[in-house]
């Protein structure tokens, strides 16, 4: 850090969100694979207003987290990346119970995120517990978890109105949607 | 995840976005956006902490509520450790030797086999079942 950066309390150089898309783009073309993996980008961007205030909205919560299935690998904490437990259609469950979500078949920071507690990925307890301060109206009686799939073609013609469809369904006004 | 944010946008249902991909959610455009500069698989707050967790879990229930419109991103100010020096590990090529870059060529390969025929799998079942 340079005498300026000191005497103006500047941040380190690093310390700023990662350029996923320039490391990961850099990775892969190290790696020598071809031609770039090329990311959605849009100048629109659509925005519906609240209808209802939060304490009378009921919640869906979408994941891109995956059931754990005993067949298939190691999937954590601390897996490394197991695309044998990828999925690729869309699934719901109860949201009565917490559901045992995993997250190997994903790009996590396998450095740093161990994948021990799954609430650091799937925040249902906080809903419940906000649902029963009243924060919010509550939970659909699913959440909808959502395949992380290469194919933005599928995704956007197959998966998007899936999860649309199934959130309508169950009465959901909102939606909380986890990235990983 | 930014896609069907939204897609269901579109189609009238309010969202927001809890990730830890700053550059990836805005470039796709994003209607509400919590980022948390935490590494990837962290967005709902830290690990076994659940102060954090129930901080992030409200941030993201007000940037839902108060967004004026589109794009709006709100930085969580929690903060993963003191020195943030985890940032410059992630796939940073830079950092890497050579023998660490055959290492995970080799693995890459392995991993995008599987992947193909668990994908083929799949959807052949599904079609199957329809």
């Amino acid at each position: 850090m340079s005498e300026a950066d000191q005497k103006f309390g500047f941040a380190e150089p690093h310390d700023k969100p990662i350029p996923y898309i320039h490391r990961i783009s850099s990775y892969y073309e190290t790696l020598g694979y071809g031609k770039p993996y090329r990311w959605a980008q849009y100048n629109d961007v659509p925005f519906t207003p609240l209808k209802k205030s939060l304490s009378e909205s009921r919640v869906a919560l979408v994941t891109t987290a995956a059931p754990y299935q005993p067949d298939k690998d190691d999937q954590g904490p601390g897996a490394p990346y197991n695309s044998a437990a990828k999925f690729y259609m869309v699934y719901t469950d109860t949201t009565e119970t917490e559901p045992d979500l995993r997250v190997s078949h994903i790009g996590i920071d396998r450095n740093y995120t161990t994948a021990e507690d799954m609430r650091t990925w799937f925040p249902l307890q906080q809903l419940k517990r906000l649902a029963g301060e009243g924060v919010i109206g509550g939970i659909t009686e699913r959440f909808y978890g959502a395949p992380t799939n290469r194919s933005q073609k599928r995704t956007m013609e197959v998966d998007c109105p899936e999860i649309y469809e199934r959130i309508r369904e169950d009465g959901g006004d909102v939606a909380v949607i986890v990235a990983n | 995840m930014s896609l069907i944010a939204r897609h269901l946008e579109q189609n009238g249902i309010p969202t927001v976005i809890m990730g830890c991909g700053k550059d990836i959610v805005e470039q796709v455009g994003a209607p509400r956006f919590l980022f948390s500069d935490f590494p990837l698989g962290n967005a709902a707050g830290k690990p076994n902490d659940v102060e954090s967790q129930a901080f992030t879990m409200e941030l993201a229930l007000k940037v839902l509520k108060s967004a004026i419109g589109p794009r709006t991103t709100v930085q969580s100010p929690l903060r993963w450790n003191e020195d943030g020096k985890w940032k410059l590990d992630f796939s940073n090529i830079e950092q890497m030797s050579d023998e660490e870059i055959a290492r995970r060529r080799a693995e890459f390969d392995r991993n995008k086999q599987i992947a193909k025929e668990r994908r083929e799998k799949d959807i052949k079942s599904a079609a199957a079942a329809e």
